[in-house]
């Protein structure tokens, strides 16, 4: 999945959207995944170990930025220069996704970084922002809102819009707009659920009961259930993106403000702004969308080819100490023509397409620097726990069984051959990197680390007969320590099937590695090759229950972890995003206590818990590259940001 | 001659509906609904049921197809969930673009494969022939991606003549006048087609230069320019008109791969992009297209063979 809210994260690469199926991630929101985060602060180094490739460095760490970022690709340089006032800077947009929804209540199909961080962020601030930098932590300082209080047993929650944010117009961005984006939101959910990708079903803003304004800047939400106060404010209300009531009420283009707190009224002006979100060729002169509280506001739009400009928005309430750039998004058709692009030195900030990382030092000399680093998630290959074929779902249920594939991942191998360094480790849903403030301690070292030896001696000790280059037996059968475990008959063979999302190069190598030194092992399996829309559509049990037993295990990407890394949803039994079925007593009593108890740090036990145990095979990811012209320059972390997706340009500024 | 065309349209729309059939079968077979594209990958099976349900995905297949074919004799090619536009829209943002590329290439290309062909027969096996027939194979057997990145590297990179993209005019008149951004994509492709054309057009007139009636001329002593005007040059073209026609889909259909080389947006591309993010409606009313410039490229040729040479006779 790639990012935002809600969903699969689809890999890397192109990252088009969070939802398609270029990139093999699903993004959970809301007690699934969420969206990648990142925060002002630039984080610490990981401490581990270096990867030793040319170029880059892994999540151990080769070369290290002058901002103190360590495990990145590259560098990210400190501050330098003079600032010149004004000027334009050219950014590349990701090959094939050019924005195609501009409304702040973001539907499941228009999910994608590309229409929230590059774009529809840049003039509507979410009320809690999600990042600069690359440390998944919310940004109170980008915020416009003060921290959420908490009373009633964590049942109430108190947001006061800060006085110092306004709106283009001047007017001050108020609890009334607050309210009238939540009841937009329920509207929109009304609707259909997939038009609030944040939404999972018996959530936000089911959970709520009722809304109050004691004055013109504070809103006073009550919720049916008490609620972890992190994990509502890092992964809900940072989807939320307060509206203009004042503009944007109103159910024609040429009507009168309505009374939104009417449900009536609520859906018709949902339709009107959905309806205008969906004329591309009038994003830049409708009026609508001139009324905005961001940092930039829209000058140009092209429906044609995507590209658009961008200029600031000199009522902006936060922070915009940089040069007052124009921006211009252009758009490209691939990776081969923007690369290009930064060959001949036309564009400021671009991506650096995988394939062509070993020319980074080339575009050096050039006068670019380049920095890569992980998205904040985890790349993983589930594993199918109703899978009777072969008993597979008694073989998968052994915890010694699935620690013994997970000693089969050569991660620092596979950084190195696939991701040419540029990767970080992931050992379990939090990965080494980005290091958040929920990682555990754990989440940076190897519980598993590769030896198709100890994987064998695992099988070996449990009563499995070992044929290295063959198929594995079971020839101790029972529920022992030393023998195969419940319900895994003798004579059983270790041979499964594993589809993998094709559309990911990187994927089909790694699945293909992990086969080959599966057979080592004496574990058979059989790789089938898939995309991804087709993996989830057929081989995610929830989705598809009918097809439970044709599949052993898939590898469609991974997931994007929320700002608050919770699995709920996707590893708690029962989990509205589940894909195999993992089901685990003590999983669901720590997933719970992550969304519900008021300890900030239930979350680390969570995934301290399942790195331990496993639910799915944790593998490592690449790095999102970005390069940018020397001639730019702001505080490093608003370049590393680009890494997770944020686009922050009014920290930028060119010097003189 | 009146009853042939009328034949040939008949069969020719009979193709069509059966490409029709195929293509909608196959892709429905893979993608079934874009229910997943607008709900999400998360979206419950129920969820996924109820949209089928009311956007007449759960109709039968024979129904979904009519429903379709139906729009597309109205001018209504479906709606693309992934773009948030109508499918003729996004055709028509884009066909001018691919038609102008692959249009001007392809003119290139003929204006000087059949001069550089005839020029190869009546010089064969001569030191000239040979050095054109060997650039010749070796720009035919080059894939197009290679060629334009020795192009790109060569003259837009080491000599910077031209750009190194297509143009980004909006406007087609833009797009027109951009040749330093143009030169390229349509250097890349016509180069390739020049060698193919050339290859077909020295063959055709060397076989052509071989028949009597060239040496009848000759003997009665008809001036050389007007042996190859009017003998050589007519007789020797046949083959190429139907190559002619048969690269008429690639108007609309450009070329992918150049498109995507040189970021130039068209209707190539479009395919391409559709195809990654699983836009079945696009992918539908472009194969339907591409189907349909097949039928009319080779009714077209057939016609104009008809028309050059006499001796054939449609039946």
């Amino acid at each position: 999945m790639s990012r935002a809210a809600g969903v699969l994260r689809r890999l890397a690469a192109a990252r088009t959207s969070r939802t398609d199926a270029a990139t093999g991630r699903r993004t959970q929101v809301f007690g699934c995944r969420g969206m990648t985060v990142a925060a002002v602060a630039v984080a610490a180094a990981t401490g581990l170990a270096a990867c030793g490739s040319s170029g880059g460095s892994g999540s151990g760490g080769g070369s290290s930025s002058s901002a103190g970022l360590s495990g990145g690709y590259g560098s990210v340089p400190a501050q330098h220069g003079t600032a010149k006032k004004g000027g334009t800077v050219t950014v590349a947009e990701q090959p094939g996704s050019t924005p195609n929804w501009i409304l702040p209540v973001t539907t499941s199909a228009s999910n994608t970084v590309y229409n929230d961080f590059s774009f529809g962020w840049e003039a509507w601030t979410p009320l809690y922002y999600q990042a600069t930098g690359v440390t998944p932590t919310v940004d109170e300082a980008m915020s416009p809102a003060d921290a959420p209080k908490w009373s009633n047993n964590d049942k109430t929650v108190t947001i006061t819009m800060k006085k110092s944010w306004k709106w283009s117009n001047g007017q001050p961005v108020t609890a009334k707009d607050l309210m009238f984006t939540i009841d937009e939101i329920k509207a929109a959910i009304k609707q259909s659920p997939a038009n609030w990708a944040a939404y999972v079903p018996g959530n936000f803003p089911a959970t709520l009961t009722s809304m109050t304004s004691p004055n013109a800047q504070t809103v006073v939400m009550n919720l049916k259930n008490s609620v972890n106060p992190t994990w509502f404010e890092d992964d809900i209300l940072t989807f939320v993106t307060p509206m203009p009531a004042a503009q944007w009420a109103k159910t024609s283009a040429n009507g009168s403000i309505v009374d939104f707190t009417n449900s009536s009224n609520a859906a018709k002006i949902y339709k009107f702004l959905s309806s205008q979100s969906k004329s591309l060729g009038t994003y830049s002169s409708n009026p609508l969308w001139r009324t905005v509280d961001g940092p930039y506001k829209l000058t140009n739009f092209n429906a044609s080819s995507g590209a658009y400009t961008m200029v600031p928005n000199s009522a902006y309430g936060g922070a915009h100490p940089g040069g007052n750039l124009t921006v211009k998004m252009v758009p490209f058709q691939s990776e081969a023509a923007e690369f290009n692009a930064e060959k001949a030195g036309t564009l400021d900030v671009g991506v650096l397409p995988e394939s062509d990382l070993p020319q980074s030092n080339a575009l050096k000399r050039q006068g670019y620097n380049y920095f890569g680093y992980p998205e904040f998630g985890f790349n993983a290959a589930f594993y199918n726990f109703k899978d009777t074929t072969g008993d597979w779902n008694n073989i998968v249920k052994q915890l010694y069984f699935r620690q013994a594939m997970a000693h089969l991942v050569d991660q620092k191998g596979y950084v190195n051959a696939f991701f040419h360094g540029a990767g970080g480790y992931g050992y379990g849903p939090i990965p080494a990197l980005p290091k958040s403030p929920f990682q555990p301690a754990d989440a940076a070292s190897n519980p598993y680390p590769f030896s198709v030896t100890d994987a064998t001696n695992l099988l070996k000790s449990h009563g499995w007969t070992i044929n290295s280059g063959g198929t594995d037996v079971c020839s101790n059968p029972g529920n022992g320590s030393n023998q195969c475990g419940s319900g895994i008959p003798k004579g059983t063979k270790l041979s499964f099937n594993l589809i993998y999302n094709s559309q990911q190069t990187f994927i089909g190598q790694m699945d293909t590695d992990l086969a080959s030194k599966a057979k080592k092992a004496g574990i058979n399996i059989k790789l089938q090759s898939s995309n991804f829309d087709y993996i989830i559509s057929n081989y995610i049990d929830p989705a598809a229950p009918a097809n439970v037993n044709k599949w052993a295990m898939n590898d469609f990407g991974g997931e994007t972890n929320s700002v608050y890394p919770t699995t709920y949803g996707l590893f708690n039994t029962g989990g509205s995003t589940q894909i195999g079925d993992y089901s685990n007593s003590t999983a669901d009593k720590l997933i719970q206590a992550s969304i519900s108890s008021s300890s900030a740090s239930a979350v680390k036990s969570e995934a301290s818990f399942l790195t331990k145990n496993q639910p799915a095979l944790f593998q490592p990811e690449p790095d999102v590259t970005y390069v940018w012209k020397n001639t730019l320059s702001g505080p490093p972390a608003q370049f590393a940001s680009l890494t997770q997706y944020y686009l922050n340009p009014q920290y930028w500024y060119l010097t003189k | 001659m009146l009853g042939y065309v009328l034949r040939r349209i008949g069969i020719s729309i009979i193709i069509v509906i059966g490409v029709s059939i195929v293509v909608f079968l196959m892709l429905h077979f893979v993608f079934g609904s874009p229910a997943r594209v607008v709900l999400g990958p998360k979206a419950t099976a129920a969820a996924i049921k109820v949209w089928n349900a009311q956007h007449g995905f759960d109709a039968a297949l024979p129904v979904q197809y009519g429903r379709y074919i139906n729009g597309v004799i109205h001018g209504n090619l479906g709606f693309s969930y992934v773009e948030y536009e109508p499918v003729t829209t996004l055709l028509n943002q884009r066909w001018a673009r691919s038609l102008f590329l692959a249009g001007v290439s392809l003119l290139f290309a003929v204006v000087i494969a059949i001069p550089l062909g005839i020029y190869q027969a009546i010089r064969r096996n001569s030191l000239s022939d040979t050095g054109v027939t060997g650039i010749a194979f070796v720009l035919y057997s080059m894939p197009v991606f290679f060629l334009g990145l020795i192009l790109i590297q060569v003259f837009a990179f080491d000599l910077p003549i031209f750009s190194f993209e297509g143009s980004q005019a909006t406007s087609m008149l833009g797009v027109m006048a951009d040749w330093g951004a143009m030169t390229l994509p349509i250097a890349t492709l016509a180069l390739i087609q020049v060698a193919q054309f050339s290859r077909y057009m020295r063959s055709s007139a060397m076989d052509v230069l071989a028949q009597d009636y060239i040496k009848v001329a000759r003997a009665k002593g008809l001036p050389e320019r007007l042996v190859m005007l009017r003998h050589l040059l007519r007789n020797a073209m046949l083959p190429i008109i139907t190559l002619i026609g048969l690269s008429i889909p690639l108007l609309l259909a450009g070329n992918i791969i150049v498109e995507e080389l040189f970021n130039y947006p068209g209707l190539g591309l479009l395919f391409y992009q559709s195809l990654e993010k699983e836009d079945y409606k696009v992918l539908l009313a472009y194969t339907l297209i591409a189907a349909v410039l097949t039928v009319v490229g080779n009714l077209i040729a057939d016609l104009s063979l008809a028309a050059a040479d006499p001796r054939i006779r449609l039946a």
